[in-house]
């Protein structure tokens, strides 16, 4: 049904979307490359596929007069979200052109800002081009004429949600959404694991580094005192 | 949308104008910052770094305070006052933040650790934090914390459910996702990038007690960079030829000459200010005692000498004083010329009256002063006669204006000269008389004790009378005995 379709290719663009900010945070800071500014051409233009994939079976669904009113509020609550991420994207390319302008990988005089994050980012990248592996092919050059083709860009995308608005009237202050205050709590898969707990706080006894520290050096206390006796025995 | 390069990271010559329209510009003293934070990062000539050493994770690039304020001292020169004032500014605008308590506002010179932000998090008023933004943020930090928000937050996240309510499956969507994708990094970065996002939603939505530093007091935008350049075409042009033209035609004074009048005006008007001379009997606001206002009310029958004098500075003082105008008025009849007063006073009374008197009051004048042959004809000259009579066909407001200003003016060279002259005056002045002071009574039950109040603006040393009162009416309760 055309409902789904576009709650999947919605979703695939949302998903494309949050990698791309997480990607554009760390420009100019000490995880900076080649690799980087890669992956984030990879992902913008993957977003940029899925919102054009998206935006036009919405369009056409909320063009379509003979509607029911229940399915045309459906079709705008995922309209409203579109146009949100749509923004969301266009947004976060301007500050990548922004920031890729002031960082320029090559120039001599201009380090980049230590920010203490130094893995690399290639997973996220992933994520969002749902492939396994990404491979980095690019050149010498690549950071300048990335940002060339980023300015041409943004003006597509810019144009992109300047035509969809103009064919679709939303009225953004009649869509109710659905989710409730609190409704990312219910379905926090592991969110809150031990992965995210910050510096000062402490995670009480259950802290799986402190424990893995303290059975490896257990293991190895009884492993001495046992070799000990054996050779107290033997000798 | 070209992007011209520039000295300053950050600053976009278009602007982010798909957000509200009108193009922003980077704040000048963030500009600054972003350039002292800049080179600070020189592999050679920066701040020097360390590691942070939690558990496992070794996290790099790390400073102390009083490596940053070193460098500070070094670099520009400056005292370590200076530098350390600079620093706690860099921490405030979440350039640079504590790896222990993120909160605290200053820049501590022991072993506290800090780590610079990231370009995409620097304060900006180029990129102002969005609410959706702030949404996202608030919805991860609940997934998080298991719905355990602070205070303030919790605030802000139900006020923004509110608000933004229509988008809300974007926030929750999002949160989801930026979540997820954050996981694909290893342990140090996640810890580092979560450190970085709750540095700027600390600076950009302080919480409660905390100045926020992107507060810009009324009136203050002027700050921001002008970019917008007028377009020198013949508008404008001809709007700086009207300017030019304007300014050409203002009168102009000699400062010398200005000068001069404000000495001559502050000289003769000295003794007679309460505040530069003191008020005679007393300061009925310190006294309780009012013999001084009831001495000079408007319209008192014998003025005080002071009061006498000062009609004799300016014709405007005189007229303006109700008892002088009526000496005045007196003074006039002997000389047979009191309808030039009376004249005046009734353009007056047109000039200040009820817009419905006016077509009646126009007339009774015109009857009384200006007809030919009327019983009190005032003596103006032709000219301005026909000009007034041409005025009366359509009688309004201000259409006596010429005649009164004659007038005015015929009194002040001719009869206000004489009237000073005059023995009426010399005998005004020879009677009034001055307030003696009011007695200081000793009498020691006397709760108010009632003494003059010297000017406050005599320093205590020249007080001779009252050392006590000298030194301020309400002090002079302590001092009594």
């Amino acid at each position: 049904m055309a409902r789904e379709e576009c709650k999947a290719l919605l979703d695939a663009l949302n998903k494309a979307t949050a990698c791309y900010h997480h990607l554009v945070l760390t420009i100019g800071g000490s995880a900076d490359s080649q690799n980087l500014r890669e992956e984030l051409q990879k992902t913008r233009q993957k977003a940029q596929e899925l919102a054009v994939a998206t935006g036009a079976p919405l369009t056409t669904a909320l063009r379509d007069k003979g509607m029911g009113a229940e399915e045309r509020a459906e079709f705008e609550r995922l309209w409203v979200a579109f146009s949100g991420c749509l923004d969301l994207l266009e947004a976060d390319m301007r500050r990548a052109l922004a920031l890729g302008t002031a960082f320029p990988l090559h120039a001599p005089r201009r380090p980049l800002v230590r920010t203490g994050v130094a893995g690399g980012a290639a997973g996220v990248a992933a994520r969002a081009l749902s492939v396994r592996n990404l491979r980095h092919e690019a050149e010498r050059n690549f950071d300048a004429d990335d940002l060339r083709e980023l300015e041409r860009e943004i003006l597509q995308v810019g144009k992109m949600i300047h035509d969809l608005e103009m064919k679709v009237n939303v009225p953004r202050w009649t869509v109710q959404a659905r989710q409730a205050a609190g409704a990312e709590l219910l379905f926090s898969a592991g969110a809150s694991s031990a992965g995210f707990v910050s510096v000062e706080e402490r995670t009480g006894p259950c802290d799986p580094s402190k424990a893995l520290a303290a059975t490896v050096f257990s293991a190895v206390l009884l492993a001495a005192v046992a070799l000990a006796v054996c050779v107290a025995k033997l000798s | 949308m070209p992007i011209p390069p520039r000295a300053s990271p950050l600053a976009m010559a278009a602007g982010p104008a798909s957000h509200g329209g009108c193009p922003r510009a980077q704040m000048p003293h963030l500009s600054k910052m972003e350039r002292v934070v800049v080179s600070m990062q020189d592999p050679d000539q920066g701040v020097k770094m360390r590691s942070q050493r939690l558990l496992i994770t070794v996290i790099p690039h790390a400073v102390t305070g009083s490596d940053v304020v070193e460098w500070l001292i070094q670099k520009y020169c400056i005292s370590e006052e200076e530098a350390l004032h600079l620093g706690v500014l860099l921490v405030r605008h979440g350039y640079l933040y504590a790896l222990r308590e993120p909160r605290s506002p200053g820049l501590q010179l022991d072993e506290t650790l800090y780590r610079f932000q990231t370009p995409y998090f620097w304060t900006s008023t180029l990129w102002p934090a969005a609410e959706l933004d702030y949404a996202i943020y608030l919805a991860k930090k609940n997934i998080r914390k298991q719905g355990a928000l602070v205070d303030h937050e919790k605030e802000h996240y139900d006020q923004l459910h509110r608000k933004i309510n229509h988008t809300w499956d974007l926030v929750v969507m999002q949160a989801r996702e930026q979540l997820r994708a954050a996981k694909q990094r290893r342990k140090g970065d996640r810890l580092v990038i979560a450190c970085q996002e709750q540095t700027y939603w600390l600076v950009n939505r302080p919480p409660p007690g905390v100045p926020s530093v992107l507060e810009q007091g009324p009136g203050r935008g002027s700050g921001m960079a002008r970019r917008v350049q007028m377009t020198k075409n013949t508008d404008f042009y001809k709007q700086e030829i009207e300017c030019c033209t304007k300014a050409l035609g203002r009168i102009r004074v000699k400062s010398s000459v200005c000068l001069e009048a404000y000495l001559k005006f502050s000289s003769q008007h000295r003794p007679h200010d309460p505040i530069m001379s003191g008020c005679l009997p007393s300061n009925p606001w310190i006294t309780d005692d009012d013999t001084y206002w009831a001495m000079n009310a408007p319209n008192v029958a014998a003025p005080t000498k002071l009061r006498v004098e000062r009609w004799g500075f300016s014709f405007r003082e005189l007229l303006a004083d109700p008892v002088g105008r009526a000496n005045f008025m007196d003074f006039l009849r002997k000389e047979f010329s009191a309808e030039n007063l009376s004249f005046w006073e009734a353009c007056e009374e047109l000039r200040h009256g009820g817009q419905a008197q006016i077509p009646t009051l126009v007339d009774s004048v015109y009857q009384q002063f200006l007809a030919p042959g009327a019983a009190r004809w005032v003596n103006i000259d032709s000219q301005t006669m026909e000009r007034t009579l041409e005025g009366l066909r359509q009688p309004h407001r201000y259409v006596l204006e010429d005649a009164q200003l004659h007038i005015y003016m015929l009194m002040k060279k001719d009869s206000y000269p004489r009237f000073l002259k005059s023995d009426m005056y010399k005998g005004l002045l020879a009677e009034a008389m001055i307030l003696p002071e009011t007695k200081r009574r000793v009498f020691p039950f006397m709760w108010k004790p009632r003494h003059s109040s010297l000017s406050p603006a005599l320093p205590p040393a020249s007080a001779s009378v009252e050392p006590v009162a000298a030194a301020g009416g309400p002090g002079g309760a302590e001092g009594e005995a």
